[in-house]
Parts: C-alpha cells; structure tokens; sequence
C-alpha cells in the first residue's frame, strides 16, 4: 500500500489510529506489528514472509551478539552472519537476475533467472534491520528480547516501503517508550499534510512533463527541451521521494514515534559534496557508519581513502536499482565527489554563489538523466540532445513550457526554504489559525486528484 | 496558550473529520454500476478469493473499486481538472482514454499516428485491386486538423492531411471531404465536446461525395435542433465539465426511411433516428442508434434504386441521413463486429458502389481494415 492513494488514507489510516489509540500501551507495539504486516501484504501477500524471516534472523542474531559478549570473536561472527543473511535476502531478489543475465549476455551461458518481482522496500528495511546487529554489538543500543517489539522495528509501516531509513539506536529507547500527546499529533498531521500535497499536488503533477519528453524521439527533442525534460525529473523525484519522507514523518509522530529528517533543500547545494548532505540523508548516514567509518573513511593513504569513496558510491549506486545505469550513475558522483575534495572545492569557494549554484544543478540535472533513462541508447541520445546534438527550441517545446511555467515557478519556489521561512516569521496565533485551513485545502486537493487517479506513480519499486 | 490548545484541537478534527467522514460515507452509500459523466461502467466490490490475493489481482481491483465508487466522484474529477487548468494545463485524459485539448470554449481530440497507418492504406489498394465496383473514399480529417489554428499555441497533432496524400494514391476515388470541411471550418462542423462531425459537417461530407458522382447534391434541408444538452465522449475522457453542452441538429426528415439492424443475433427496425437514445448520456446514438454490425437502410423515394455499401466507422452514423436521400438501399457495415472480407460482401450484396467513411483517426488505427484487403 502507498500514503497517496485512497485505501490508505479513508480506511488503512482511520482504522489503525483509532483501534492504536484505544489500545491499552502494553498492546500497542503488538497491535503496530500486525498492522504493518497488513499494510505490506496488501500489493504482495506472499513476501509477507520476509518480515516473518527478517525478524526471526536479526532478533537472533541480537540475542547471540549479546550472549557472546564477552568472547569478541564470537560476537564479530554473529554480527557477520547476520550482515550475511540480510544482504543474502537483498542480493537473491534484487540483484541475481541481473547479475547471471548480465553474466550470461557476456559469457552465452544460461545461468538461471528468477524472474521474481521484487519486494517494495526491501533495500529500505534490510538495511534498517543490518543497523540492529552492528548497534547492538558497538553497545550503541541495548539488545531487544522482545520479539514482539522488534518485530514492530522491522515492520514499521511509515518508513518501511521508501525510508528515511531508521538506525536501531535512533528508535531503541522509542520501540518501548513514546510521547504522545494532542501537540505531537497535530504537529504530526501537519507534516503528514505537507508530504501529501509534496507527492500528489507537486510530483505528480510534473511528472507526466518528464514523461512526455523521455517518450521523444531524438529528432523530437530539442535542448531546451531536453533540460526541460530533466528539471521535471528532478523535481518529481525530489517532491516525490522528500514527500514520502515527510509523511513518513507525519506519520510516525500521529503514533508518537520521531524519525529523523531525511532531505534538507537539496537543490539550493553550491556544490556536490553538499548536496550529498543534503540530499537523502538517512542513506548517506548509514553507509558513512556502517561501511565507510569501518572501511577507514578519510583517515587512512589516500589510495586507500579514494578506494573508500569508489566503494560507497558504487554500492550508493547500486542500491538505487539493479541495472548499468545506476552504477554508472554511482560512479559519476564518487568522481564529483573526489574532484571536489581533491581539488575543484577550492577553486569553486571562489566563484561567486550563482555560479556554484548553476555548476551544482548542472551535474545533478546530468546525473538524474544517468538515473532515469535505463537504455543505454537512448541515455546516449538524451544526453547528445542536452549538448547541442538537436535543435535548440520548437514550438512543442514551448508549449510544454508554457502549459507548465505556472507549475514550475511553484516548484522551484518550493525547493527553497522560502516559504518555510515565511511561515516561520508568521506570529504563532497566525499559524494556529492558518494550519487547520490549509490542512483542509490540502486534503480536499489531493482526494480530487486520487480519485481520478490516471498519473499516481511509485517511483522506488527498483529501490 | 488557551487558543494554541484550542486550535490543535480545530487542527486534528479537520483531520479526523476530513478522513473519517468520507470512509464511513463510501461504506454507508450504495455502489453505482455505470457513469453516465464518464460513459463508462465502474468497477463494484470484487469478490474475494485466495488466489486473487495472492495474484494481488484482489488488493488492485479493490482499490479500483474505491476510486470509482468514491462520494461526490463527479464533483472530485471536476475539482481536479479546473485546479489543473487555472495552474497552465491543456491536454487531459490519458494514452489510454486519448489526450483531449481544452481549446477556449471546445474539446479536441489529439490524434497520435499509430503504427499500423501505413499498412492500413495498403489494404484500401488492395481491396480497389480486388473488385469490380467503384470504391469511393471519403476520409474525414478531424476536428484536430480543420481546427489546428484553435489548439493550444504548439500543441502536437498528427498530420492527417500527409495521410489523406497517401489515401489518394491507393487507387479508390477521393472524395474531397477534407477541402470542403477547409472551406466552411468557421462554421460549427464538429460537435464542441465529442469528437464527431456534427450534422452540418457530415453534410458537407455528403455534398463532397455527389460532387466526386458528378450528381447535384440536395440542398442542406431546414434545421430541427432535437437536443441541447449534449455531452459527448471528449466531456467525458477530458473531466472538463463546464464548457456549454452542444445541441444536436438534423436536417433530413427521414420520412419512410426503415433502417434494419443487425446486431448479430436479432434483427429489428427502426427509423432514420431513436428518440430514446436523447435521454441517455450517448445522445450521439440519436443516429442510427449506436454501433452495430450491420445496417440496412431502405428508402423508397430515393433518387435512385441503387445499393451502396457503407464501410464505415461511427462518422457515418450522421452521414446516413443525407445519403438516403440518393441510394434505395445502403448497406452500413462496421468492420469492427462485421469482420468479413469487404470485395465479397459487396459482389453478394450486388453493390453498385463502395464508400469507405472513416476518421484520419479511426482508419489509420483501426486493427480490421485488414478485411478491405481479403
């Protein structure tokens, strides 16, 4: 099930607030696990069986690391065994297929393909469920005994299908005790409210421009056209992806949880480096913990440290999806990323702020091109067109421009903090009169654009 | 601090309300089976069984069904496309349903070249190779085309005057319906909210044809308006609700014309027009009734006694009327539900013509055009 979409809202929601809230404390985790396991089953019934699996795996491993304590080896082993298991899972349904067809396409062997679709979310919350072990062995988090509560880490409905992606410590001591209250609630339904209008109102809305474009023919495109073309992808994936972090969010505060902010204005970044701390945050956080810290980081030889950053950027690559584009996309940054530290940062401080700004959106405009085309043909021509290798402008690209200009003044003014801002500086009596209003502008909105629902896009089945 | 606690309060029940309200709503009003709005039959409560659920066929039909028997549905479609048009959007619907463009105060229909166009005018030659009969050829451009200068400023359209060039070549007599329509497109010669011709459009059509016959055609005939509140096909793949519904017109009285139906099991007879059709959503049926396999139009003071087939797609339906003025018999089918080779048909029927009456746009996707060339 997904956040913008009818059932979930008139029905998945109203139940599960009312039945959480009526709950007695002591059943509410047990009564969050089981509504989660309803709301993945609802697209895939059968991979139901992962959660079951998941949990069963990393509780056990919890529970060995903690009885190995004293023996290091032994606990190392544990938390090898259970990093094992779950990149085992990851590996088996994301990446074999691609792997042995890609292996077959060089070699003419017929290794065997699964064709099995693959589980939403599932590079979300092995992750998230990786964090568990290695917490609870670096004594960051206590171990868990009850499996029921742990069963509630794994599933947990609001970030479990498209993130932000939760580090066990960041929710141990929350799995048992949580503030609720009228403030968090509301504060809660707002930032619910700001997520939906994200997705439904913003992405949705510019995301049949990206597609009308990525449809075109080389002789159609044109080079305004083509970064047209890839300004309506940035701007679906960013409302789209920051938009489901919000509601995610939103969400977890409504049953009392506090997750933590996933995107930061990512398109206001001077530089690459930057827009990496601002941009998907709980991904970058974890792999900086979990595998680039280990691996040395940045303090080691530089040989080692360039290393480092090819490994992270590679694997950051290709947990966005199993195919040659995202580990080319991948690639392209860990390069961004080495140029800039190595030495383009120095001379880019000195450029004045537009010029970074420009020189930042142009790699990232080139990298979501990267990201979103998956034919390696027709990435060739898309990108041939973006430099000059069509005609500049045509009356159909001025169309678009023009049927989309009001659309895409909103969005740029809503990649900025602007209008939070603006609100900020409102006087708080303002606000809590304004809020309820535009909670209802928003909810009417959204539920007239799901009910006719023709362009509801879920961008992270290949995550 | 009391207006803080009072407003959050204002803040989670506009919350609550908002989605509690419409979920107990959706449970408690009965389900519609059709959408007169939309012309289209929406999904009810799907049955549950295990396989469904786990073919996830369950969990999307269920999911269809709540969006298509969600309270005030009409009024949410509607709320939806103004809000898209104020912010700059033209084009609705979707690949599926066909792009319409909003153009000031009418619809039109975008027209997308499809595959098979090239091989469909090859079986218009072969059917010319085929048969004795003179095969006449009356192709419609649409309203996208007579009407491009009204599209929104480089909204894309397919070329369908490049198409009627190569119509021309395959060798069946080209009826010049698309210069005609040029001549006289100030005047209201397509429906505003369907994509059909209206019947002053296909009366130029009409008039086209006797000229390619070298006969005089009949001159237009007194108007008799028959409704005023037609919503047509582009009103409901569009969502675009508040344009003024079009009025229906005729111009021939259809006086002793019998019209036989074929629907493919049952015959039976009717006049030029059913009146009933005017009251439901599809008034456009007012013609000749609606799509059917096969018609057969008898008229006894036809200025001739001759037979015409018909090979049509649903434009001829308000082309009918003018041509029973000039054949006795006429035979209309729609390749659609007849499928049957057209060269034979006509030697059995003993036709002394053939007229082929499509849309650029139907012809040149229509999958059974590959009949004309058996």
């Amino acid at each position: 099930m997904v956040f913008s979409s009818l059932p979930f809202l008139f029905f998945y929601l109203t139940v599960v607030l009312l039945v959480y809230k009526l709950s007695p404390l002591k059943l509410r985790n047990l009564f969050l696990f089981l509504a989660s396991l309803f709301f993945y089953a609802w697209g895939e019934p059968v991979y139901i069986v992962i959660m079951f699996l998941s949990t069963a795996i990393d509780y056990t491993h919890g529970m060995l690391v903690e009885k190995w304590r004293a023996n290091d080896k032994k606990a190392r082993m544990a938390v090898a065994s259970s990093v094992f298991f779950n990149l085992a899972i990851l590996f088996f349904f994301k990446y074999w297929d691609f792997l042995m067809g890609s292996i077959n396409a060089i070699t003419g062997w017929s290794l065997p393909l699964f064709g099995i679709p693959l589980p939403i979310g599932i590079s979300f919350y092995t992750f998230q469920t990786m964090s568990y072990t290695i917490d609870v062995y670096r004594q960051d988090a206590p171990v868990q005994k009850n499996i029921i509560t742990f069963g509630t880490f794994v599933t947990l409905f609001p970030q479990l299908i498209a993130g932000p992606i939760i580090q066990y410590k960041s929710v141990a001591e929350q799995l048992m005790h949580r503030e609720e209250g009228l403030g968090k609630f509301v504060s809660g339904v707002e930032r619910f409210s700001v997520g939906l209008a994200k997705k439904v109102l913003l992405a949705n809305a510019i995301g049949s421009m990206w597609d009308a474009f990525l449809a075109m023919s080389g002789e159609e495109l044109t080079v305004v056209g083509a970064w047209l073309g890839l300004a309506a992808y940035a701007f679906q994936i960013y409302f789209d992806f920051s938009g489901y972090s919000d509601m995610a969010v939103g969400l977890g505060r409504m049953i009392g949880f506090e997750f933590m902010e996933n995107f930061n204005y990512p398109y206001i970044s001077k530089s690459i480096v930057e827009f990496w701390k601002r941009w998907h945050i709980s991904l970058t956080n974890w792999f900086r913990e979990y595998l680039y810290f280990p691996l040395g980081g940045s303090r080691c030889s530089k040989g080692k440290w360039i290393r480092n950053i090819l490994i992270v950027w590679v694997l950051t690559g290709i947990w966005h999806g199993a195919g040659w584009n995202f580990l080319l996309w991948g690639l392209y940054y860990a390069v961004w990323m080495l140029a800039e530290r190595l030495f383009l940062g120095k001379y880019l401080e000195k450029l004045p702020a537009a010029v970074q700004h420009v020189y930042t959106m142009v790699i990232v405009l080139i990298g979501w091109c990267l990201f979103a085309v998956e034919d390696m043909g027709h990435l060739g021509r898309y990108l041939a067109a973006c430099f000059g290798g069509a005609q500049f402008i045509s009356a159909n690209t001025l169309y678009y421009l023009r049927t989309y200009l009001p659309m895409l003044v909103i969005l740029v003014v809503a990649s900025t903090p602007a209008v939070k801002k603006l609100w900020n500086r409102q006087k708080e009596n303002v606000r809590l009169v304004v809020s309820p209003v535009l909670v209802l502008g928003v909810l009417i909105l959204c539920t007239a654009c799901l009910v006719d629902a023709s362009y509801n896009p879920f961008l992270y089945f290949r995550f | 601090m009391k207006l803080r606690k009072t407003m959050q309060i204002v803040t989670a029940a506009v919350f609550c309300i908002f989605l509690y309200g419409f979920g107990i709503a959706h449970i408690l009003l009965p389900d519609e089976t059709f959408s007169p709005v939309e012309n289209r039959y929406l999904q009810t409560m799907p049955t549950f069984s295990w396989q469904g659920l786990k073919d996830g066929d369950y969990t999307a039909d269920l999911e269809t069904y709540l969006e298509d028997q969600f309270p005030l549905r009409d009024g949410w479609i509607g709320l939806k496309t103004r809000y898209e048009y104020l912010l700059g959007k033209r084009e609705f619907g979707d690949e599926s349903r066909g792009i319409v463009y909003v153009c000031g105060d009418k619809l039109i229909s975008k027209v997308q070249k499809n595959d098979r166009a090239d091989q469909n005018v090859n079986y218009l030659s072969q059917l010319v190779e085929k048969t004795d009969i003179p095969v006449y050829v009356a192709m419609i451009p649409t309203a996208a085309e007579i009407w491009r200068d009204q599209l929104p400023e480089g909204a894309e359209s397919m070329d369908q005057w490049a198409y009627l060039e190569q119509v021309k070549d395959t060798g069946a007599i080209y009826v010049d319906v698309g210069g005609l329509l040029a001549e006289h497109s100030d005047e209201s010669i397509f429906y505003r909210t369907d994509h059909h011709w209206t019947s002053l459009g296909a009366y130029y059509g009409y008039a086209a044809f006797m000229e390619a016959l070298g006969v005089t055609p009949e001159a237009l005939g007194e108007k008799t308006t028959v409704s005023t509140d037609f919503n047509g096909t582009l009103y409901s793949t569009s969502g675009v609700h508040w344009l003024t519904p079009d009025e229906i017109d005729t111009y021939v009285s259809g006086e002793g014309v019998t019209v036989t139906v074929n629907d493919g099991q049952t015959e039976s007879t009717h006049g030029l027009y059913v009146e009933e059709n005017l009251i439901g959503k599809d008034k456009y049926t007012y013609f000749m009734g609606g799509n059917n396999p096969l018609y057969i139009i008898e008229n006894p003071n036809a200025a001739t006694d001759e037979t015409l087939l018909v090979v049509r797609d649903s434009y001829a339906d308000s082309l009918a009327p003018f041509l029973s003025q000039q054949y006795g018999t006429i035979y209309m089918i729609d390749l659609r539900y007849y499928r049957t080779p057209v060269a034979d048909y006509a030697a059995s029927i003993g036709a002394d013509a053939i007229l082929v009456n499509y849309s650029v746009e139907n012809f040149q996707k229509d999958d059974n055009i590959i009949f004309m060339g058996q």
